[in-house]
């Protein structure tokens, strides 16, 4: 099958949206079919050199929570047309199409089989309820639609209309559940550890509710430390942790993808404070195929994670002590963190990328009718609109200019 | 005064023109897309009428006499029209296949493989052919639509409501039109 995957965020900053199309097109291809990307990057010269197609700058703007890229106009219409015109597409895959994009942009422009994946990640309603309807006539173009949690889902629903199905984010579980521990660190040995990962200075991670219940814990486990990796401003940190707690706590700072996945089958206990707003939680699937055990507070796309508790800890939002006694009860019960740790390698497994994307591969498949042709591209401006109710083949179909 | 609401006519009279052309491109392409949707389910359910007759038909030994002689019937049933029937039929399909024994003795794998990846696209395709539905379905009962009667002489496209209960793919409750 040939496949074109669009993401319309710079390929070369890190985000859980690139990351996303990286590893689908890889795995896809290792399925043995043909993928193209299409996508906006920084440098031009940071793409790699076969199969990803530069389709020009963007310009920032904060949308939903994360900064969105706009990219609009003739240039990138023309780019993303040659694109089309160029792949013979079986099926064309968009990736968060609502924002004004490339992958509004392909919407706008392709003809065709089209499938899009909704990312969403922090609720924002109040930007997409008054951009729904606008880019509604263009998301009406999509034949089959995903969402990767149920919350993207019921965004999509309520704002965007129309149903989605849910198809999990994929992790590539080997990466995570083989390979060295960080050294020194391994598990088990030593006090007990218990790991943090994500931007400390943003408040919805949580990590001012994980150093107060560090405060119990220690009390009660003397020995017991806690690795904090990731972005922010160590100063800030150091303050807030405070001296008492300070020979408690160790930051590694930010990690490389190989660092991240050694930290996280070192660690005792990997803990997920987050106050708000995650939509899926790729990190406790990544925790989980490294068999740590975790302890995460109850928002709804961990607990859909967890199962409900079943393969891991859930604590209510924003309570230390829960947190404390949670952690402090988990410590001091290596049965239980075996058996969590076993569980959970297990369930990663049906995030695994190699499963994923066949469930995605299903989608292509259902909305591919046979004969019914490639995806192409309509043959004129991007911001001109097919007007005429029936443009016979043949003669040149009456146009007219919207401004949108 | 006269040219002054003349031409705020005419404005009028444009932006309304402009709207239901804009609007009758977008039913237009609705259409197309609930037709590829339905072709698409309407392969899917075929193909799992048929892997259910080739298993009731193959393995009838193997399955008491009786379920096999259920399943052929209701593999035989679920080729009716697109009518409230079939949503039954397929029902009934559904239920027979969902109901079959974990491991048939002597099911070849690539086979039961089969059965279950039709399960996952039918449930994928229906999906997909309700929301096409509802799409349209939205846009015609829109008031400016109904008061200009587009596409009012065109049957609405119907739902199609059956149970596809799959694991997880199915996420939640199908279709609850809007």
């Amino acid at each position: 099958m040939r496949i074109g995957l669009v993401c319309p965020y710079r390929w070369d900053r890190p985000g859980g949206v690139q990351y996303h199309v990286r590893d689908l097109a890889e795995t896809l291809r290792g399925l043995g079919h043909h993928v193209e990307v299409l996508t906006p990057a920084e440098h031009e010269e940071s793409l790699p050199a076969e199969h990803v197609t530069f389709a020009g700058r963007t310009v920032p703007i904060p949308y939903n929570g994360s900064m969105a890229s706009v990219q609009f106009g003739p240039i990138s219409a023309a780019r993303v047309r040659r694109w089309l015109r160029e792949g013979h597409f079986d099926v064309v895959h968009v990736h968060d199409p609502a924002p004004p994009s490339i992958g509004l942009l392909v919407l706008i422009i392709a003809k065709g089989p089209i499938v899009a994946t909704f990312h969403a990640a922090t609720v924002r309603s109040k930007w997409l309820a008054v951009w729904g309807p606008v880019v509604r006539p263009w998301l009406e173009r999509i034949s089959g639609r995903i969402a990767v949690s149920d919350f993207a889902r019921r965004l999509q629903v309520e704002h965007l209309g129309g149903d989605a199905v849910i198809i999990p984010n994929g992790v590539h579980v080997r990466v995570f559940a083989e390979g060295p521990e960080l050294p020194g660190r391994a598990r088990g040995a030593g006090g007990p550890t218990v790991g943090f990962l994500g931007r400390y200075d943003e408040p919805r991670k949580g990590l001012p509710v994980l150093l107060e219940a560090m405060r119990d814990v220690v009390r009660r486990h003397p020995t017991a430390r806690l690795l904090i990796a990731g972005r922010g401003d160590p100063d800030g940190l150091r303050t807030a942790i405070g001296p008492e707690l300070q020979p408690h706590v160790e930051l590694l700072g930010e990690l490389t993808e190989a660092d991240k996945a050694a930290f996280l089958r070192s660690v005792d206990v990997y803990c997920a404070p987050n106050l708000l707003g995650e939509s899926f939680g790729i990190i406790l699937i990544e925790a989980l195929a490294a068999g740590a055990p975790i302890v995460a507070s109850d928002l709804d796309a961990f607990a859909a994670v967890l199962e409900d508790g079943e393969v891991g800890v859930l604590v209510r939002r924003g309570d230390a002590r829960a947190l404390a006694a949670a952690l402090g009860e988990l410590l001091a019960d290596p049965d239980r963190r075996a058996d969590l740790s076993a569980r959970g390698r297990e369930v990663a497994w049906g995030y695994d990328w190699s499963v994923v994307a066949r469930q995605v591969l299903a989608v292509y498949e259902t909305v591919v009718v046979p004969g019914s042709g490639a995806v192409t591209a309509t043959d004129d401006d991007a911001d001109v609109l097919a007007v005429s109710a029936d443009d016979g083949p043949g003669h040149p179909p009456r146009r007219r200019r919207v401004r949108r | 005064m006269a040219p002054v609401w003349t031409i705020v006519a005419l404005v009028v009279l444009g932006l309304l023109v402009a709207w239901t052309a804009w609007t009758l491109s977008r039913l237009r392409r609705l259409e197309g897309r609930v037709d590829r949707a339905r072709t698409a389910l309407e392969t899917q359910l075929r193909r799992r009428a048929a892997l259910a007759a080739e298993v009731a038909g193959r393995y009838a030994t193997a399955l008491e006499p009786e379920r096999a002689a259920r399943l052929t019937r209701a593999a035989a049933g679920a080729r009716l029209p697109w009518t409230p029937d079939r949503e039954l039929a397929e029902n009934v399909l559904g239920r027979e296949l969902r109901g079959l024994p974990r491991d048939v003795p002597g099911l070849e794998p690539a086979l039961a493989a089969d059965l279950a990846g039709t399960a996952q696209r039918v449930a994928l395709a229906r999906r997909f052919y309700n929301d096409a539905v509802r799409d349209t379905r939205e846009l015609r009962g829109r008031r400016f639509a109904r008061v200009l009667r587009l596409h009012a002489r065109r049957p609405l496209p119907r739902y199609f409501d059956i149970d596809d209960s799959y694991g997880e793919l199915a996420g939640t409750a199908g279709t609850g039109g809007s």
